[in-house]
């Protein structure tokens, strides 16, 4: 599928309606209100002081916008630095995941060695096997590199746990493309290495562009290793940071600022996806079923 | 001399992939198994201890709730999965008014991190300051307000839906994908020979996914195996372990009671058991194909 078959035209007429249209009207609108209504909950008392939070009904409207809120959970609960480790980790992890699988995945596709599908199942046993069994002995080595609480650990453990599936996808969307192009090459000249950066690495184009938003979202969402390997609140990814936000706004009584660290979260996030939502959804599908 | 000179990068191409892979991945994995073998002390010596993790951890009651709420919390969350996911897809395939508005909703909360979707759903459970209870008060539903994660009844499926709703999109996506792949002239001659839609999607368009729904079903057992981070935010395994899953136990006992071989043994246990149930659903799910 080309984006130009998925962006339809306003001209391209729509399903004519169907009696029983009407149940799906009825199942999406009852979803989209009930999601919606909860970011506007969220919004509202993000808006709102800790007192009135307590004191009025939750679907009251806040009395004032309270924009200090949102100035408190960036500065002072640190929202704006769990921000930044955020950015930091999932970039890096994901640009070093899908760099170092798309080099090791021409090899297994492209050159027939003897131990080709030996070093393939190798990498498939991350899918398998449940990534988060290792974490006792993971922990212990991270700690003898004495990488534990650090941010270059943490990218490291995450750029691994991408490698499975983005060989698997990289591997299975090399095997499509024509043979002819490396003899062609060799022919002209070209080295192997620079076939690969010249000539496939163009081609995988969409299988990259998979690969990377399939990683960076489960890098951007990580919790288990973030809680496991991270202690220093100057460190924390988002997710671990708003959780201990949260804990603390259980204990104590600063629910607003929480809430507006989640707004500040969740809106960003969202006009990306917004943006880029048939590369993420199109993206999603390649590397899930057609891999 | 081609060949010669591709296979002289298969090494230099594959090495930092497998450094990275034997490091973090293998390595620690096989060092599991050490871990579940021995004794750690206080102090971080440990001693070979043979079996007697395993011994431990087959007699033990908290183990053993932790497994069946693991299990719950997969069928559970699969039958609120599912259904409402192959509603969705189906409706989506109909190129309905607002489909690309009903995408962005149904898939937006995949985006969001966990972490923010369970402290969100900690406040929207929550019996007085939330949303939920003041909601169904407002309507005169009063008998339905709980305490929703406070009650030992509630928790458990309270969790389960907050994850099906976090993750549902993914899964409607994937079924979207299979709807739209169904042969289109064998649909068109239903509708032809006059079978209504309902019945089309029953005898038709059902029968002829079940090799995803197999696919599926397998994965969502997968993901569910290893759910944790819903659970340790959300209820932490309360009220009175009720939703204790073999993640939350695993954590606590490696990282509050320091017993490493303890919960390393119970993450070789969960690898097996993971591994034997896909086997088994993929043999059992799968029939003779259906042809068409």
């Amino acid at each position: 599928m080309t984006t130009s078959s998925t962006r339809r035209t306003k001209r391209e007429a729509r399903a004519p309606f169907r009696r029983y249209h009407l149940f799906f009207y009825l199942l999406l609108g009852s979803i989209a209100f009930s999601t919606i209504s909860a970011f506007v909950w969220v919004f509202n008392a993000s808006m709102k002081s800790n007192r009135e939070f307590i004191g009025t009904p939750p679907w009251s409207a806040a009395d004032t916008w309270r924009w200090e809120n949102y100035a408190n959970a960036w500065n002072n609960a640190n929202v704006g630095a769990f921000f930044g480790n955020s950015i930091l980790v999932s970039v890096t992890a994901t640009v070093l995941g899908v760099a170092l699988s798309a080099f090791a995945a021409y090899p297994i596709a492209r050159i027939p060695f003897r131990v080709n599908n030996l070093v393939l199942s190798l990498f498939l046993a991350g899918l398998m096997v449940p990534w988060m069994v290792t974490f006792i002995p993971l922990y212990l080595t991270l700690q003898e590199l004495g990488l534990l609480d650090s941010r270059t650990g943490l990218i490291l453990v995450y750029a691994t746990y991408n490698l499975p599936l983005n060989v698997f996808v990289l591997v299975g969307f090399m095997k499509t493309l024509p043979y002819e192009l490396e003899e062609a090459a060799a022919v002209d000249g070209a080295g192997p290495t620079r076939t690969f950066v010249q000539i496939i690495l163009p081609l995988l184009g969409p299988a990259l562009a998979s690969v990377s938003i399939i990683s960076f979202l489960n890098n951007w969402n990580e919790f288990f290793y973030a809680l496991v390997f991270i202690h220093s609140p100057e460190y924390m990814t988002l997710p671990l940071g708003l959780f201990q936000l949260g804990q603390s706004a259980d204990y104590g009584t600063n629910w607003v600022t929480l809430f507006a660290g989640m707004m500040v979260t969740v809106v960003p996030v969202l006009i990306v996806f917004a943006l880029l939502q048939d590369h993420v959804t199109k993206g999603l599908t390649t590397g899930a079923l057609k891999g | 001399m081609h060949k010669l000179a591709q296979r002289r990068i298969v090494i230099p191409f594959l090495l930092p992939a497998l450094a990275l892979l034997g490091v973090f991945f293998v390595y620690p994995l096989v060092r599991t198994v050490g871990i579940s073998l021995s004794e750690f002390s206080r102090t971080g010596r440990s001693t070979f201890a043979g079996l007697a993790n395993y011994q431990q951890l087959f007699g033990d009651p908290a183990y053993y709730n932790a497994l069946q709420n693991t299990f719950m919390l997969t069928f559970v969350g699969g039958c609120m999965l599912f259904p409402p996911a192959i509603a969705i897809a189906w409706g989506l395939s109909q190129r309905l008014h607002g489909e690309r508005f009903f995408r962005f909703i149904v898939f937006a909360p995949i985006v969001l991190s966990v972490a923010v979707v369970s402290l969100l759903w900690k406040f929207l459970y929550h019996p007085t300051l939330g949303l939920i209870n003041p909601a169904l008060k407002g309507v005169g539903l009063d008998v339905l307000a709980r305490t929703w994660l406070g009650d030992p009844a509630t928790a458990l499926p309270a969790v389960a839906f907050t994850s099906v709703w976090h993750g549902i999109g993914i899964w409607v996506v994937l079924l979207c994908a299979g709807f739209e792949r169904l042969p289109k002239d064998v649909l068109e001659a239903g509708r032809i020979d006059g079978a209504g839609e309902w019945r089309l999607f029953w005898t038709v368009m059902l029968p002829m996914m079940r090799d995803l729904f197999r696919v599926l079903i397998v994965l969502w057992i997968v993901q569910s195996m290893q759910a944790f981070a819903f659970v340790f935010i959300m209820t932490d395994g309360g009220p009175f372990k009720s939703t204790e899953i073999v993640g939350t136990l695993m954590y606590r006992a490696a990282f509050d009671h320091i017993e490493f071989g303890y919960a390393a043994a119970m993450g070789v246990v969960l690898i097996v058991l993971m591994l034997v149930i896909a086997q088994v659903l993929n043999k059992v799910l799968k029939r003779d194909d259906v042809q068409y």
